[in-house]
């Protein structure tokens, strides 16, 4: 893709993509969060096409609609206000948290515009390219594979504490009735 | 890919969606009417639509729009032959797995938007089957790229000249099959819509426009994991006498047969015994078809 051809399709993507990541934190409806922060990483798999890296936006948009998902069932579940109609607000210490997001920007803003980025572009089998492979698939997969693990125990831990009893529920005591009222 | 592509593959999607709806009839053994699919089309559209008065009603009329765009991107990677590839993606394989995984929200929304009780568990039914085929999907479709050495669907369909993969490998073909059957919601995974048990759950409210997509969607979706089977498995294009396009043609429709066959003949596998066939059998079995692939591609593909 040209130069402009790019320009055009990053800038409207990456505004787009802002906008809805910006609407999950204004929405209180658990699915439409869910939704939407599954919109922003799948406009985020697009920009990443937008500058020609085809196997990792693909990989994103594959990956994000199932992780997205999984957080949409989990965060139904869990929460007392699935769909934002109790006017229940999730926020907390708004500025506090507002002012570490606002220092958190601005300081990722000063890095991209300061770093000095490298203006060639590497092929297939440059020699750091190679390296990031080897680096991933090496030392760094048993830290992957711990935090997979713990994430997946986490889940799993979730959902045990969450039902208690099973799926029928808590057996009644002896001699009591289960119904109604109760 | 050229500028006609995308309408090449749009017409392709609407083209395939006509010969499947010819083809239902056909599998259920009646005979089937050339008109028929055009007029009931028609006539689902002249319906007005239904705008159900809930919160996330935008959901339910975005849901359609969704699943025809994961349909007609997955339909787009398939391989037809070798001079008409559709998009030819270097990982176009991935990107088949990646616009089948929209299927799923797709799903969810509609049952949600729709804001009723059955459409909801419809949805959240979806989800929790989408959860656990979609992990034999992709590593398949790893066991089936390790002997090609690539993602490309062009070039898993030459490294299948002399041997079809389905005979190579068929434990992976068996565990395809069914995720495949599930993505498409078809019976007998048409746990969503579960028509004598939700009352159509997911999609029940839809009428006009909204209706035809879906119904449109849910064909493209057919045709694209048909075509895929065929490319991953069958060998694709290859074949004796007959033009490639043809031969992937007829196989496309072997495929969609079959899978339509099956649904006829299974009934509806319900919705534990499904999670626990996918949980407990087919994601363990998808791990051994890796290793298998990998022993394959060292020992004859090398």
């Amino acid at each position: 893709m040209s130069d402009l051809g790019t320009a055009l399709a990053f800038y409207p993507l990456a505004a787009l993509m802002l906008v809805t990541g910006l609407y999950v934190f204004i929405t209180s409806s658990m699915a439409r969060a869910g939704l939407l922060l599954l919109a922003a990483l799948g406009v985020e798999g697009l920009i990443f096409l937008a500058l020609a890296s085809e196997f990792l936006g693909f990989l994103q948009l594959l990956m994000m609609s199932g992780e997205m998902v999984i957080m949409v069932f989990f965060m139904v579940m869990f929460m007392s206000d699935p769909g934002g109609l109790m006017g229940m607000d999730m926020t907390h210490e708004k500025r506090r948290s507002a002012g570490v997001a606002i220092a958190l920007a601005a300081g990722l803003a000063l890095v991209a515009v300061l770093t000095d980025w490298p203006a060639r572009v590497a092929g297939d089998d440059a020699p750091d390219v190679r390296a990031i492979g080897f680096e991933v698939m090496g030392r760094s997969m048993v830290s992957f594979l711990f935090a997979a693990m713990t994430i997946l125990f986490a889940m799993v831990g979730g959902v045990m504490l969450a039902k208690q009893g099973g799926r029928f529920g808590i057996a009644a005591p002896a001699g009591e009735e289960r119904g109604e009222g109760d | 890919m050229s500028a006609v592509t995308p309408f090449a593959v749009l017409a392709l999607a609407v083209a395939g969606a006509y010969a499947l709806a010819l083809l239902e009839p056909l599998v259920a053994g009646a005979r089937p009417h050339p008109v028929a699919p055009v007029r009931s089309a028609l006539a689902v559209v002249r319906q007005p639509l239904r705008r159900p008065g809930t919160y996330d009603g935008w959901l339910f009329h975005l849901a359609p729009g969704l699943l025809l765009l994961a349909g007609v991107m997955a339909l787009a990677t398939v391989p037809w032959a070798p001079g008409f590839r559709g998009i030819d993606f270097q990982a176009g394989v991935i990107l088949f797995a990646g616009a089948l995984a929209y299927v799923t929200p797709a799903v969810f929304m509609a049952g949600w938007g729709a804001g009723r009780p059955l459409a909801v568990v419809g949805g959240f039914r979806w989800l929790a089957l989408m959860l656990a085929y979609a992990m034999p999907i992709a590593m398949v479709t790893t066991a089936v790229a390790a002997p090609a050495g690539s993602l490309r669907p062009s070039d898993i369909v030459e490294v299948q000249h002399a041997v079809p993969m389905v005979l190579a490998q068929p434990l992976a073909a068996a565990l395809w099959l069914p995720a495949v059957m599930a993505v498409c919601f078809l019976a007998p995974f048409d746990l969503p819509q579960a028509p004598s048990e939700l009352g159509g759950g997911t999609f029940a409210e839809y009428r006009g426009l909204d209706a035809a997509l879906v119904g449109l969607a849910q064909r493209v979706l057919l045709l694209a994991v048909s075509g895929m089977t065929a490319t991953l498995f069958l060998s694709g294009w290859h074949g004796p006498l007959l033009p490639p396009a043809v031969w992937m043609g007829l196989k496309t429709l072997a495929v969609a047969a079959l899978i339509l066959w099956l649904g006829r003949r299974i009934p509806r596998v319900e919705i534990d015994r499904a999670l626990s066939l996918a949980w407990k059998v087919a994601n363990p079995l998808a791990i051994v078809a890796i290793v298998i692939a990998g022993l394959l591609t060292l020992f004859f593909y090398r």
